[in-house]
C-alpha cells in the first residue's frame, strides 16, 4: 500500500474549515487505496518513508513547510508544493518575473531598491502606474504587506516600512474589479474556478478593517461559465512556475484579463471547488503518477 | 574573461571590474531599478526583456578592509571558467545579493552559487541533509516544538531566525530560556542537535573551499562544502569530539570579522591570484 504523507501545522488544524478539508482529502485518498500519514514539523524525518507528499500549511522559504518540500524532493518523493514552485510563489519578485520572462499579461509593474526611494523616482512612478499605486513586499501573502497608496507621502511611509523585510520591493499599477478569478492549475490543466469577490471596505481578498478581519466572498464557477481567455491566462500563469498546482489570481475587466499573483498551496476550504468534486482525486493521482 | 552585458541599460557589473578582477557595489553609482513598461491592452503590461534589475547600494566601511575594497554589503562579481561567482557577506532571502544571483538564473547564466544553495545553506535541517547526501559528516538533528535533550545545541526555524545565532545548552534552566526566545513562547519550532558532554564548537571560515592556517585541521571539510554548496565565503560551525568532527551549520560571514590571512586569500581570489 502506498503512503501519502500530507504535511500540516498547527495553525492548519486550528482552523474549522481546513480541518475539514483535510479530512476529505484523507478519506478521498484512502478511498483511492493509499494509506494516510498527517505529518507535523516535529515528525519531519518521517518524510523519506512516504510515497508522496501534499503540504497544506503557509509555504515560505524561511520556514518549515520549505523543509518539508525540500526533504522530499532530496529523497525523489513526489511533493506538492515543490521547493522551485514554493521559492518562486512566496517572493513577488521572482514570481514576476517569471510571469515576464513568460510574456504572461501582468499589470504595469516596477521592482525598486532602498536606492530609488527618492521623490524624483517616485514621482516618475506616479507618472507611469497611475494613481494610486499598489506597493507589495516580496513575500507577501493572503493579501498581507499590500497596501495602496495615493500620494507621495504614503508611498515612502509605506516602502520605508516593507524595505525593512525585503531589499527590494514591488510597485504595481492598481486595477480595480470588484472580484478576481481565481484559476486552479495542477500539472498544467484547468482543476477548479472560482470567484474571489472582493469586500466593498477593502480593495484585497482579506483584511483587517477597524480591528476586524474581512474575508472576500467565494463563488464556484463551472468551467463552460468561465471566459475561456481566463483559463488559457490561468494556465499560462501556472506553466511559467512548473508543472505543481497553483491558484492564478487574474483580473478580468473589459476582456483584458492580467494576471495578479501566482499562489502556491491555493485555498481549497473555502467552497472554491464546489463545482469540482473531484479535485482531491486529481491531486493524490497526479502525485501519484509522478 | 568578461562577458557582453547582461544587465539592463547595458550595465554589466563583470565589466566594471576594479583593479581588473572585481566589482563591489559602490564602484559604479548606477540605478535602473525600473522595469521599462510595455504597455499592453487596456494598460495591462507585459514585460519580457527586463526580469529582476541591477541595483547597488553605496558601501560602507567595514573596519579597515577597505584597501580590498570588502565594504559591508558590497557585492564581488568574478568570472572563472564561465561561471560568475557572487561574493558577498550574506546571501540571505530577499537581500540583494539574493537578487543578483536570481537575476543570473532568470537568464539561463551560470552562477555559483544557486538561490536554491543560498537557502539550503542558511536553514539549518536543509543544510545538514544536503550537506550529508554530499558526503560531509553532519550532527544529527531533529526539529521540536518545545523538548530538547541535554546538552545540545539550538538553532531557531523561523522566519526571523539566522543560522549566525545557536545556542549551546547544557542545563533544563538555559535550555527552558533559549526555547522561549527561538519560539517565540511556543509559536515556531525549532531545530536541536544534541551533543557529547565532551564536544566543542569551533568556527572556520571557508574562502573558495579553502582555510587559513588556524582550520587547517578540517580543511578537507571545508573543500567539500564548497563542492556542496559552492558559496565562496562561509562560516562553517563544527562539533568536535573525539576524534571526529560534524557539520553543524553554515552562516553568513561579515568581511570585518575575518582574519588578515582570511582576507588576503579572499583578496586574491578576487584578484584572480588564488594560485600565488
Amino acid at each position: 500500500m502506498t503512503r501519502l504523507g500530507i504535511f500540516v501545522d498547527r495553525k492548519t488544524m486550528s482552523n474549522a474549515e481546513q480541518l475539514n478539508a483535510l479530512i476529505h482529502c484523507r478519506d478521498v485518498a484512502e478511498g483511492m487505496g493509499h494509506e494516510v500519514d498527517f505529518i507535523f514539523p516535529v515528525d519531519i524525518s518521517k518524510i523519506p518513508r512516504m510515497d508522496a507528499l501534499f503540504i497544506r500549511a503557509r509555504t515560505d522559504p524561511m520556514n518549515v513547510t520549505y523543509v518539508a518540500a525540500r526533504m522530499a524532493e532530496f529523497y525523489g518523493i513526489p511533493v506538492i508544493d515543490d521547493p522551485a514552485s514554493i521559492r518562486i510563489c512566496s517572493d513577488k519578485i521572482n514570481m514576476y518575473s517569471h510571469m515576464m520572462k513568460a510574456g504572461v499579461a501582468i499589470p504595469k509593474t516596477v521592482f525598486l531598491a532602498k536606492s530609488d526611494l527618492t521623490v524624483e523616482r517616485v514621482t516618475e512612478l506616479f507618472d507611469e502606474l497611475g494613481t494610486p499605486v499598489i506597493l507589495k513586499e516580496p513575500s507577501t501573502s493572503f493579501s498581507l504587506r499590500v497596501e495602496k497608496v495615493n500620494d507621495i507621502a504614503g508611498f515612502f511611509a509605506v516602502a520605508r516600512r516593507f524595505t525593512r523585510l525585503s531589499d527590494r520591493i514591488v510597485a504595481q499599477q492598481y486595477i480595480e474589479s470588484k472580484y478576481d478569478w481565481r484559476v486552479g492549475v495542477l500539472g498544467g490543466n484547468l482543476l477548479y474556478a472560482c470567484k474571489y469577490t472582493i469586500p466593498t471596505v477593502t480593495f484585497k481578498i482579506q483584511a483587517s478593517v477597524n480591528g476586524h478581519v474581512v474575508y472576500c466572498g467565494v463563488e464556484s464557477v463551472p468551467e463552460k461559465a468561465v471566459p475561456p481567455h481566463v483559463i488559457r491566462l490561468g494556465l499560462d500563469a501556472g506553466a511559467a512556475i512548473g508543472n505543481g498546482l497553483y491558484g492564478v489570481d487574474i483580473k478580468n475587466n473589459n476582456g483584458d484579463a492580467c494576471v495578479i499573483e501566482v499562489n502556491d498551496n491555493p485555498s481549497l476550504e473555502s467552497g472554491e471547488d464546489t463545482c469540482y468534486p473531484r479535485v482531491y482525486e486529481n491531486i493524490v493521482s497526479h502525485l501519484f503518477a509522478e | 574573461m568578461a562577458s557582453p552585458s547582461q544587465y539592463p541599460g547595458g550595465f554589466d557589473p563583470v565589466s566594471q571590474r576594479k583593479n581588473g578582477a572585481s566589482w563591489e557595489s559602490g564602484a559604479a553609482a548606477t540605478t535602473g531599478a525600473a522595469l521599462p513598461l510595455q504597455p499592453g491592452p487596456g494598460g495591462v503590461s507585459a514585460v519580457q526583456e527586463h526580469l529582476i534589475p541591477d541595483i547597488h547600494r553605496e558601501p560602507k566601511k567595514a573596519g579597515g578592509h577597505r584597501e580590498a575594497g570588502l565594504f559591508r554589503d558590497s557585492i564581488h562579481f568574478v568570472e572563472r571558467d564561465g561561471i560568475t561567482h557572487v561574493i558577498s557577506e550574506d546571501y540571505s532571502y530577499k537581500s540583494e545579493p539574493y537578487y543578483a544571483i536570481l537575476n543570473y538564473e532568470m537568464r539561463g547564466k551560470p552562477v555559483w552559487p544557486s538561490s536554491s544553495a543560498v537557502l539550503d545553506a542558511y536553514v539549518v535541517p536543509m543544510c545538514l541533509e544536503r550537506a550529508r547526501l554530499g558526503g560531509i559528516p553532519v550532527c544529527q538533528w531533529e526539529i521540536s516544538q518545545g523538548y530538547v535533550p541535554l546538552p545540545s545545541i539550538i538553532y531557531g526555524l523561523n522566519y526571523f531566525a539566522t543560522s549566525a545565532d545557536f545556542a549551546v545548552v547544557r542545563d533544563g534552566e538555559k535550555a527552558k530560556e533559549v526555547t522561549g526566545h527561538v519560539t517565540n513562547k511556543g509559536k515556531y519550532p525549532f531545530c536541536y542537535q544534541k551533543i557529547p558532554m565532551d564536544a566543542t564548537i569551533h568556527t572556520c571560515v571557508g574562502i573558495f573551499g579553502r582555510t587559513t592556517d588556524s582550520c587547517s585541521a578540517i580543511a578537507g571539510l571545508s573543500r567539500k562544502v564548497y563542492e556542496t554548496f559552492a558559496i565562496p565565503l562561509v562560516t562553517m560551525v563544527f562539533v568536535r569530539t573525539g576524534g571526529s568532527c560534524l557539520l553543524s551549520s553554515l552562516a553568513p560571514t561579515r568581511f570585518s570579522r575575518i582574519s588578515a590571512s582570511e582576507k588576503a586569500l579572499l583578496s586574491a581570489y578576487l584578484a584572480h591570484q588564488e594560485f600565488l
